[in-house]
């Protein structure tokens, strides 16, 4: 392995099973076993035997239509869910913009859910304490940071998340639909934060459905198509051939 | 650096341990936020802690104080110790239960480790339990029972009884996720139990055939270990203290090698 992969995946399938009944309780699994009728299952791979590798400072572009597994994939990228098989291989840390503010609590204050989501996010208290000045100014809602969530509109919830999540620079960082948070002003300086970060070295990961904007920031494109890679290749020549199957 | 490599990670039950400490403070955190927003919101904040197991046994007492006179002076006590140590486990396993069940729903959108949820339940429980001891100390001095040399054992009283409920709530949520009636099925038998444990009466008025039945009740022990320090002012004889170890620790040990060997399919299953 090169000493500047970011990430790398080797034979990567994720399986679902799904079972033809639904049978999410004890009782009915009962049932089921006294009439000596067994279960079940059909398997669905969400994600097969996908085999890539990222460098450090890539920014590569995920398109595919729905259920084609760009959640599944940066799911198994970010931890949440293991592979089935297959080796996935990550360094550094990564920052999932996916989920903005995951964790936060609608009853407690802005500045509480700052601790609360930095600790989700696998920040310290005393971390989070230091850097605490910073993210409320990034976030420009300090008029309002001493005041529950729910109060909040779900614009002001985004930029909070987005200012907690982006604050210290990641070595990887994984963005669901080109980042709209906030107004346009927010949504600039965002962005900034995003290609200060690609210019000092971060990777990045992009999922998005709008062609346009994938060729505007990614220098590469994973095409996933039922679980498998259709395409991997320069910006140009994935959207290209993308854009043609469009009607 | 940081590395993640899916192939080439320590075994779950050493690798989910190793997670817990890493994201310690997300715990503390989640436990005081449960704290807050449970009595934020109330005018007697946190007296309610206090006064809930104080008018439980207000009632209780009035109910069945004078059927046990005789064999329990200062019901109260009796009772509410013994109550206490059954809340702590009953409540708290039902509340990881339930947060894991119908709250877990942010293991699968971002990674922490599995059992986050349910220790900072067990740290909830915990804190509740030391703050309802205040209550009881109220109602001691007010009956003028004696507090003695014995209650020193009470730390370990409380520490065996955690140690359990871990273990339990660990085999219950994951119990739980798998099959969603668990929450409904464990509700059903622990009102049965309740009465089939010593709490409300004393032991001794059991027949003794049902009494050689009561020490499969693995409650009993429990029970047993937190109340005799207090209600009854001496240390709770040596096989007692075995006993009540031994199954905290088994519980603890197949409560985490359970868990652990299937919290990969936790984010599947949610």
């Amino acid at each position: 392995m090169m000493n500047n992969t970011a990430i790398e995946l080797n034979n990567v399938t994720v399986r679902f099973r799904i079972p033809h009944e639904n049978i999410p309780t004890l009782q009915e699994y009962a049932i089921r076993w006294l009439k000596r009728r067994s279960v079940s299952y059909s398997d669905f791979n969400a994600l097969n035997n996908i085999s890539f590798s990222i460098k450090q400072g890539e920014t590569v572009g995920i398109i595919g239509a729905n259920g084609a597994g760009k959640s599944t994939l940066l799911k198994v990228i970010s931890r949440v869910i293991r592979p089935t098989q297959g080796r996935v291989y990550l360094r550094g840390r990564i920052a999932p913009l996916l989920e903005l503010g995951a964790g936060f609590d609608s009853e407690m204050t802005g500045r509480e859910n700052i601790f609360l989501n930095g600790a989700v996010l696998g920040f310290s208290r005393k971390d989070i304490a230091e850097r605490l000045d910073r993210i409320i100014d990034f976030s420009g809602i300090s008029d309002f940071i001493d005041a529950p969530i729910r109060t909040y509109s779900s614009g002001m919830v985004a930029r909070l998340g987005f200012a907690v999540a982006t604050d210290v620079q990641p070595d990887v960082l994984v963005i669901d639909e080109i980042l709209s948070v906030g107004d346009a002003d927010f949504q600039k300086k965002s962005a900034a934060r995003i290609f200060e970060y690609n210019q000092n070295g971060s990777t990045i990961l992009v999922v998005s459905h709008n062609p346009a904007s994938i060729r505007q920031l990614c220098a590469y494109v994973i095409w996933l198509e039922h679980g498998h890679i259709k395409m991997m290749d320069l910006v140009d020549d994935v959207i290209n051939h993308y854009s043609s199957l469009l009607p | 650096m940081l590395e993640y490599d899916s192939a080439n990670r320590p075994p779950p039950v050493i690798d989910e341990f190793i997670q817990l400490v890493r994201y310690r403070d997300l715990i503390f955190l989640m436990v005081e936020n449960i704290l807050k927003n449970r009595y934020k919101r109330s005018v007697l904040g946190i007296f309610w802690m206090l006064l809930n197991p104080l008018l439980q046994t207000i009632v209780l007492t009035i109910a069945f104080g004078t059927m046990f006179k005789s064999s329990l002076p200062n019901y109260a006590i009796y009772l509410l110790s013994g109550l206490l140590a059954w809340n702590f486990i009953t409540q708290t396993t039902q509340y990881a239960m339930s947060t894991m069940a119908y709250g877990g729903g942010l293991l699968k959108r971002i990674y922490i480790p599995r059992a986050t949820y349910i220790v900072a339940a067990v740290g909830n429980g915990l804190i509740n339990l030391l703050v309802s001891i205040s209550s009881l100390v109220i109602i001691i001095i007010f009956l003028s029972h004696p507090i003695t040399v014995a209650w020193l054992f009470l730390p370990v009283s409380i520490l065996i009884l955690t140690i359990f409920v871990l273990g339990f709530a660990l085999l219950l949520s994951t119990a739980s996720v798998f099959f969603t009636d668990t929450v409904d099925i464990y509700q059903v038998l622990i009102q049965a139990l309740f009465f089939l444990t010593p709490i409300m009466y004393p032991a001794s008025i059991l027949p003794a055939e049902l009494a050689q039945l009561l020490t499969l009740n693995p409650f009993v022990i429990l029970i047993e270990i937190f109340r005799v320090p207090i209600y009854a002012n001496h240390l709770p004889d040596s096989g007692l203290i075995i006993n009540s170890m031994l199954l905290a620790f088994i519980t603890l040990a197949s409560g985490w090698i359970l868990f652990t060997s299937r919290a990969d399919q936790l984010a599947y299953r949610l």
